[in-house]
Order: C-alpha cells, then sequence, then structure tokens
C-alpha cells in the first residue's frame, strides 16, 4: 500500500518537474535560431538528396478556387489523371469536379431553399449531362472543383498508424509509398474524401499539388488546363506583387471547406455557398 | 552487487546495443531530414515524369500560333487545354505532337449547361448551325474571328 502511493507521489513529483522542462525544450526547439540552426546542419550533411536547385524551405504553395468561373469541363479531372496515372475507373481522382443544384423551396412551406443535388458523373470529365431539375424549379446551380485541401492540421496524417503520409515543408501533403501499408485509415480519416486506395499499388493516393511539375518551376496540370482561370495557384512565400494566389486572396473573400473540423486547408474558395461540403 | 541483478544489467544494456544497431540499419539515411518522415521521399515524388509541358514551352517554337491566342478572347487558355499532353513533343519536336479534337471538344466547354456562369458563351449544339464544324465560323485560336483559311470560310449558315 505504502509502496504505491510512494510511487504516486515520485511520479507527481515526476510529472510536475519535467513538465517546465519539457515546456523549456519545445521553446528553444522551436525558437529561430534552433530551426535556423537545424536548416543549417542539414543542409550541410544532405543537400544531395533534395531536388536540385529547389529549396523546400523557400515555398509554401497555395491553391484558390473561383468557383463562379468553373464551366464543368472537366479538363482539370482529366488532365489530373493522365499527369499522375492515376487509374481510369469512374472512382479513382485526385481531383473532380461536383455539380450543385439547389432547388426552389416548396411555396407554402417557410423554408429558404429546397433539396440540394449533388452529383459528379465520372468526376466532371467529359462534361455534365443536362440538368435533371428543370429551369424553373432551380434556385441556383453551380459547379464546385475539390481536390486535396492540403490541411494545416491534416486529420490524414494524425490517422497513419506508420507515418507515411506527411506535411512537407513547402505546403503538400504527400504519401511515401514506401510506408504505406495500405489500411485505409487515412482514407477515413480525410473529411473531404480526397483520398483513395489504388488497387494495384495497394497504397493511398491522393492530390500532390502535382509535386513533380512544381518543383519544377511549372503549375499543377489542373491549373494549367483550366480553360476559365477558376484554379489559381501560388506561392505565399513568393513577395511578387503578381503572385497570382496573393491577389487573388487579397481582391476576393474566401473560404474554406468545413472550417469547423480545424483542419486549416491551403485550398481557398471564393463564392462558395453553404451548401458546398 | 547480487550476480543475478549484474546478468541482468548485462543483459538490459546488450537488448539496448542490439536495438541501436538495429535502428541504425533500419532507419533510412534520409529519415528526419525535414520531419518525422523520409526526406527521400520528397525527391521521389518530385522525379515522376512530366505530360503537360505548360504555354511557355509551346511558345518556344509556336511563336506565331502563341501570339495569336494571346490577342483572342481564348487567350486564358493553355494550349494543352485543347491539344493535349504535350511534354513528349516538346522534349523532341519529333515525337508526334497532340491534335486537337473534333467539334465535340469545343461543345465540352461551350455546350449550354443550365449550371454554367450565365455570363460565359454557352450554345445550344442543336440550334446553332448543327450541321457545320464549329471552325468554319470561329477560328479556334482567335474564336471571335473568321478562320483566315479560306477553305473553311465559304460555309453558310443553314437555315431552319
Amino acid at each position: 500500500m505504502f509502496g504505491f502511493f510512494a510511487r504516486a507521489a515520485v511520479g507527481a513529483w515526476a510529472v510536475s518537474v519535467l513538465r517546465p522542462v519539457k515546456a523549456v525544450a519545445q521553446k528553444v526547439a522551436q525558437s529561430p535560431v534552433a530551426r535556423s540552426a537545424r536548416e543549417a546542419i542539414q543542409k550541410a550533411f544532405v543537400t544531395a538528396q533534395t531536388p536540385t536547385g529547389y529549396d523546400v524551405h523557400a515555398h509554401h504553395w497555395a491553391m484558390a478556387i473561383d468557383v463562379e468561373r468553373c464551366i464543368g469541363c472537366g479538363l482539370c479531372a482529366e488532365a489530373c489523371k493522365g499527369e499522375n496515372h492515376v487509374l481510369k475507373e469512374p472512382f479513382y481522382f485526385r481531383t473532380w469536379i461536383e455539380r450543385y443544384i439547389i432547388r426552389k423551396p416548396d411555396p407554402r412551406s417557410f423554408e429558404l431553399r429546397g433539396e440540394t443535388l449533388v452529383d459528379s458523373p465520372n468526376g466532371g470529365i467529359g462534361g455534365f449531362p443536362p440538368s435533371p431539375v428543370r429551369k424553373e424549379n432551380i434556385l441556383r446551380t453551380f459547379f464546385v472543383p475539390k481536390l486535396c485541401n492540403q490541411c494545416e492540421h491534416s486529420p490524414c496524417i494524425q490517422a497513419c498508424p506508420v507515418g507515411a503520409t506527411f506535411d512537407s515543408p513547402d505546403g503538400a501533403v504527400l504519401i511515401d509509398k514506401e510506408y504505406c501499408i495500405g489500411c485505409g485509415f487515412c482514407v477515413q480519416a480525410c473529411p473531404y474524401g480526397c483520398r483513395f486506395l489504388n488497387p494495384v499499388t495497394k497504397t493511398a493516393e491522393k492530390c500532390t499539388l502535382c509535386y513533380h511539375r512544381i518543383t519544377h518551376g511549372l503549375r499543377p496540370a489542373c491549373v494549367e488546363v483550366c480553360p476559365t482561370g477558376a484554379r489559381i495557384f501560388g506561392d505565399l512565400k513568393d513577395g511578387n506583387e503578381k503572385n497570382p494566389v496573393r491577389v487573388f486572396i487579397e481582391n476576393n473573400k474566401v473560404q474554406v471547406l468545413k472550417p469547423h473540423l480545424g483542419t486549416e486547408p491551403r485550398v481557398y474558395y471564393a463564392g462558395l455557398d453553404k451548401e458546398v461540403r | 552487487m547480487p550476480p543475478q541483478i549484474t546478468r541482468l544489467v548485462y543483459l538490459t544494456l546488450a537488448i539496448v546495443a542490439v536495438y541501436f544497431l538495429a535502428r541504425g540499419f533500419l532507419v533510412p539515411a534520409s529519415f528526419g531530414q525535414y520531419g518525422w518522415y523520409r526526406g527521400n521521399a520528397l525527391k521521389e515524388i518530385a522525379a515522376l515524369p512530366i505530360r503537360y509541358a505548360g504555354r511557355a514551352a509551346c511558345a518556344e517554337c509556336h511563336e506565331e500560333a502563341a501570339e495569336r491566342l494571346a490577342k483572342g478572347s481564348h487567350q486564358g487558355l493553355s494550349c494543352e487545354a485543347c491539344h493535349g499532353p504535350g511534354a513528349a513533343h516538346a522534349e523532341d519536336p519529333a515525337e508526334a505532337a497532340p491534335k486537337p479534337e473534333n467539334s465535340r471538344f469545343c461543345l465540352r466547354c461551350h455546350e449550354f449547361n443550365l449550371s454554367r456562369p450565365a455570363k460565359f458563351p454557352q450554345v445550344e449544339a442543336d440550334d446553332h448551325f448543327p450541321d457545320q464544324k464549329c471552325a468554319e465560323c470561329h477560328a479556334p485560336h482567335s474564336p471571335m474571328q473568321a478562320p483566315e483559311d479560306a477553305s473553311k470560310r465559304n460555309a453558310k449558315p443553314v437555315k431552319k
């Protein structure tokens, strides 16, 4: 009995002593001096492993989407599949377009809007069929491009049991194929439905912001082919006044998807309706 | 110290040593380079082949077409939006260039759909000169102008 209390007392003492130590250690580790020292050490020893001429710490990529410009042509979804070798079946997408059709409310009811229909035939590749609802009954209808939101606090990273998915220093959430065991926890964890399991490689897959393109000075394939400029891509660390994403975020009232989840997405939407999830 | 305790201490030390030895062999060299993951994964992902070359690469050789495009109402479009991925062709011009598709392709963006922004130019394909090809009246690089190619200009609107 005494032993138990003694151990509990020692434990409590240890915790009370260690907590401030831990806090101080965390502060020191996060201080700018420590960070620059860490970066200097990493640069001195491992430069050979970074993509040539590309400094991951010098960029912070972000995507913005102008919902009012999207025409639902599906070129982005098709280009994404081609560029990233995504399987052709109509249920594997790294990016896709959704069509929202909000009906007018029943005139006898007190509601503001009627039922919302959402569809995405083959992710929008090949366009959308005519609206199943007649024009007179539609309150509002629009297209919304969807992709991985590259969250600052990603639920998928938290869920991965083997640490295969990670937040790269330049603002992309990526997957290490070598580490992924294909358990599918991240697919369930993603609140935006942006991940899938590739049945060939048996690993999880998602939008990488076309990491192989942006590290080589190109725009992601979906941004490249978008005919109306509905997708805007840029580097938040780029101080240039004409930086497209910065200009867009300055000139538009932007919001993110499902802000109540606290995931802090890095894909910003302008002109979003409240029905969009 | 009693011998059984000494033996336990040696055993513990041996286990710890084996753990660190195994860890040294099993953890990839680039682990922890940027964070709690394999730094080389970034390089591997960045090394994937590129299929879309980008508008700048096309304009390097196809100056005239790029200039025409920049003046017309299709100026915001990337070449590869209509012509398809062209990185292989940009890398080696002997490689076949992607070809734009038929009129159906124009309708992909310009077919009337209620969900499209109202200000976006759209046509009802069945009502808008259904027997003619789009390029007979609209120069694809500058669609508000008629094509310069005379063979495509002699088309007449179909009367209903």
